[in-house]
């Protein structure tokens, strides 16, 4: 049933929809629309040709490079977890399960700055590993692998938390049959779970790529700011946002701009995708055991 | 293969879903687990299968202990209730799983799979079907694609949860039948669950009736209808009137003559219960010896039977005549009738009070 | 216990590990080094005059934008939910842009924006309303990042709301307003709770939207995170520290409040849904 469909009964008065309508709307347009037109309207103000200047700026493309890398580095282990929590929660029943779904949403709770804080506590020149990572020569903050890790640290919820209610509605029947048909454990995973959850595990790497693309405050702090280095595309943004480089600023956030409408239309797409599955599977199959 | 379940015992926390069940399954026989929801025949179907592990006691097969088995190496067919396909794969993919995810040196090659699998689908009569997805097919055409599954890997027993718990009543009598033949047919030693008594009866060479994680009785369904061992599997098969035990010295003279009660009332009259099924009661105009008197309440005309339901003192007793038997007495509501069991069983103990199926009165 | 699904160990005990080596060791490290700071030393840092002008603001503009939020929330959730019009679909997805665009992108938009020669302040500068560089900016930068929150725990909501019960409201003879106050409202209450407080959560936490339009002004636009930045460019680890254990702790008491009205909404569920039987 679609929501739109509204009976009569249930129906507004005709002025009251008009403007309940132009309020929200006018709302989105303010504070959503009208910001995204402005990121490409300010790109775009010295013309073409600056707008191409600014990106081919080689202190520019290092700092796409090294989004890029990050991101690339840290995706794997969201899987990974993601897939191994949600395998736990949804499939097993053991103590201290709420508490682990808890901590689980734990990053999402915590400022990014106070994030970037605790690594530095940790691997800073005055932390508690400190003395002996700078004995042995090893960088971790203001250096790659602290970006790394406060990266993994803000994007550690997304993949688990689309899987865990996915897993937990699909139950377990079509795990234990194929047991049941003697499949091992990996077999079992790569040939029935994997399949099930494809669409799921998909929209949670989507929102996770977009967090650790666009994390600015804790990768901020543990950055160091070493220009052509440790700049990513959001804290290249700044820097030369703050050197009053407006078109320069503006060209490298439409590229993150873009970014967030890819994102944006791969999860709409992912989410009619799943959509879709759902009502075949509710017009179709019956509801699941509740014995 | 025979299977032997020696001693089961199973709790959830402080639920005892299996209290020390013994059960011997014979080779080739289908058998009906019954009994009401919550009465532990789902939990020990699953611990028959792997899937559960029982607290205590033993499962073999054919002799060989299974106890510390996985399910994946048990050998069991498993058709779940709600049937459990693999929902992103095609109908042939479905049934042809168990035979792809077997060790490389077992696995037969592509060209055999491939026969067996339209085999398969023959014998389940679906073959057209082997391109669709399940949630193209309907309640009862799923359920033969999970047999068929099943089947698949040759299992030496299959194990059947609700097989038509989510179907409704027409495809459920004929795919009832249907899996009659087919077992006639194959052989493989079979168990199903069911809280339906009319399916187990049908159905099963042997019903298993249970009650509170126990079994109450294990027999044929000829004898488990006709000869109850305690008061729950008279009141769980099929409609039953109960009779108190201030009721009791009239019933006990009725049933003198036709049903040996010596036991029961030389025991503790007071608490004995009297049960007698409708169809066993004759109604008579002119008072019979032993017979108890009563008005008459309600009669309704149901298919080929007429229920009539009567009244002695406060207790409400019902009958089941014969059509050509209504039509001869009659009956009109207010009159007063005598009353006759033609068969009566007498309990000592009292009876359990009714969860489903059946009614008492 | 024997369990039929493999794995169990083999994911529980990776993710324990995961989560405990990334998130919660380090957590604690900073709640162990801020124990090592005497009393007076936290005591003065976490209520010195400048934090507790930044706590003011940081809360105050938070609470104002998930306020914003929740209104307009509430009005974007019905409106998409319940009446039809052209471009739909799009306006649906957009919804989820602060989600997607990097904060840094929103901050220096927004800054631009609403400064007194950007499309929008030109038209409320003359009015003498200045919002970039102001307390004001930080309210727009929070409510933008918290857009989201409100409208999309709403949305599944009103989805739910059976057509039925607003009818019989209207048999009996409620008008639109009464059925709306009494009979929908108390129904969504808790989701519209849960929303407004994971914007303000999220707003709390905020830092890379709001330094670009917040003029930063110690003790009159300075949020609390801005602070524990500019004590760590000073060296002042131990501000730092005891800034970040407050933020922390109100993270957690936060977190949990999601977690408490959650329960709240899905256990007042159950009791209407049985109702409905």
């Amino acid at each position: 049933m679609s929501g739109t469909i509204v009976r009569r009964a249930n129906a507004e008065p005709r002025w009251l929809r008009v403007t309940l309508t132009v309020l929200g709307l006018g709302f989105l347009f303010f504070f959503l629309a009208l910001p995204l037109v402005a990121v490409f309207a300010e790109a775009f103000a010295g013309g073409w040709g600056a707008y191409r200047e600014a990106l081919s700026h080689p202190e520019a493309l290092s700092a796409i490079g090294l989004t890029i890398f990050i991101a690339v580095v840290v995706l794997p282990f969201n899987i990974a977890v993601g897939v191994a929590a949600a395998w736990a929660i949804a499939k097993f029943d053991f103590r201290g399960k709420s508490l682990l779904i808890t901590l689980i949403d734990l990053p999402f709770a915590v400022s990014p700055v106070v994030v970037g804080l605790v690594f530095l506590l940790i691997f800073g020149a005055q932390g508690v590993f400190g003395p002996w990572l700078a004995a042995h020569d090893i960088k971790i903050v203001f250096a790659l692998p602290g970006m790394i890790i406060v990266t993994l640290f803000i994007t550690f919820p997304f993949v688990a938390r689309e899987l865990i209610p996915l897993m937990q509605a699909q139950g377990k029947d079509e795990e234990e049959a194929a047991v049941s048909l003697g499949a091992s454990g990996w077999q079992m995973f790569f040939r029935v779970t994997l399949p099930n959850i494809k669409w799921g595990l998909l929209y949670g790497v989507i929102l996770a790529n977009a967090r650790a693309m666009g994390e600015f405050g804790a990768v901020s702090v543990v950055s160091g700011h070493i220009r052509g280095e440790t700049n990513t595309l959001p804290l290249y943004v700044e820097i030369i946002y703050n050197e009053y480089n407006a078109v320069g600023a503006f060209a490298a956030a439409s590229v993150l701009a873009l970014l967030a409408l890819v994102t944006l239309v791969a999860k709409t797409l992912v989410e009619w995708k799943m959509r879709q599955e759902t009502e075949m599977l509710e017009t179709a199959l019956p509801p699941e055991k509740t014995e | 293969m025979s299977i032997e379940i020696n001693g089961v015992g199973k709790r959830f926390g402080n639920f005892v879903a299996l209290d020390d069940i013994n059960l011997t399954i014979p080779t080739g026989e289908l058998v009906a687990l019954l009994g009401p929801s919550g009465c532990g025949k789902t939990t020990l179907l699953r611990i028959i299968a792997g899937m559960e592990t029982a607290d205590a006691g033993h499962v073999s097969f054919g002799g060989e202990e299974a106890t510390h088995l996985h399910a994946r190496d048990r050998g069991v067919g498993f058709v779940f209730q709600h049937y459990a396909l693999f929902r992103h794969m095609s109908v042939f993919e479905n049934v042809a799983f168990g035979l792809r995810v077997k060790p490389k040196h077992e696995r037969p090659p592509e060209a055999e799979i491939r026969r067996r699998v339209l085999d398969l689908l023959k014998l389940v009569q679906l073959d057209w079907l082997a391109d669709r997805y399940p949630s193209q097919l309907s309640g009862g055409q799923r359920q033969r694609i999970a047999l068929a599954r099943a089947l698949a890997v040759e299992p030496k027993v299959l194990l059947l949860d609700e097989p038509f718990g989510a179907l409704d009543t027409k495809v459920r009598k004929e795919l009832r039948r249907w899996l009659r033949r087919l077992h006639d047919e194959m052989h493989i030693s079979s168990v199903f669950v069911t809280h339906d008594q009319e399916e187990a009866l049908e159905v099963a060479d042997r019903v298993v009736v249970m009650n509170h994680g126990k079994i109450e009785q294990i027999g044929t369904p000829d004898e488990v209808y006709s000869s109850p061992a305690s008061p729950f599997v008279y009141q769980f098969l099929g409609n039953v009137n109960v009779f108190h035990s201030r009721l009791h010295g009239a019933w006990a003279e009725v049933g003198r003559e036709s049903v040996d009660l010596a036991e029961a009332s030389s025991g503790a009259r007071g608490q004995a219960l009297a049960f007698v099924r409708p169809h066993d009661i004759d109604i008579e105009h002119a008072p019979m010896s032993g017979g108890i008197e009563a008005t008459v309440q309600e009669v309704h005309a149901i298919g080929p039977m007429v229920r009539v339901e009567l009244a002695h003192a406060s207790e409400l007793v019902e009958a089941e005549l014969t059509r050509e038997r209504a039509n001869v007495l009659n009956l009109a509501r207010g009159q007063q009738v005598w009353l006759k069991p033609r068969q009566v069983k007498v309990f000592n103990v009292p009876a359990v009070p009714l969860e489903e199926g059946g009614s008492g009165i | 216990m024997k369990r039929v699904l493999p794995g169990f160990g083999l994911s529980l005990g990776f993710t324990l590990v995961y989560l405990s080596l990334l998130i919660l060791l380090p957590l604690s490290g900073l709640a162990f080094k801020a124990s090592s700071l005497s009393f007076e030393q936290f005591w003065n840092v976490a209520t010195g005059e400048r934090a507790l002008a930044a706590y003011r603001v940081t809360f105050g503009a938070s609470l104002v934008a998930a306020l914003i939020n929740a209104f307009f929330g509430l009005i974007v959730a019905w409106v998409l939910v319940r009446y039809p019009f052209p471009g739909k679909r799009l306006v649906d997805s957009l919804v989820d842009l602060p989600f997607a665009l990097p904060t840094a992108v929103a901050g220096i938009t927004l800054a631009t924006l609403y400064a007194g020669n950007g499309w929008i302040g030109r038209f409320l500068e003359p009015l003498g309303l200045q919002i970039a560089f102001t307390p004001l900016g930080i309210v727009v930068a929070l409510t933008f990042i918290g857009l989201p929150f409100v409208v999309r725990t709403l949305q599944p909501v009103i989805e739910d709301i059976e057509p039925e019960v607003e009818e019989a409201a209207a048999t009996l003879g409620a008008s639109r307003l009464q059925t709306f106050w009494r009979v929908l409202l108390p129904g969504i209450f808790p989701a519209l709770l849960t929303g407004f407080t994971l914007a303000f959560s999220r707003a709390v936490g905020e830092y890379g939207s709001v330094i670009f339009i917040a003029g930063n002004m110690p003790l009159i636009s300075e949020i609390t995170p801005l602070l524990i930045i500019s004590k760590l460019e000073q060296y002042d680890v131990v501000g730092a520290t005891a800034l970040a254990s407050v933020m922390l702790a109100i993270s957690f008491v936060l977190l949990l409040a999601v977690n408490g009205l959650q329960w709240w909404a899905a256990n007042r569920h159950h009791g209407k849904e049985r109702v409905s039987l």
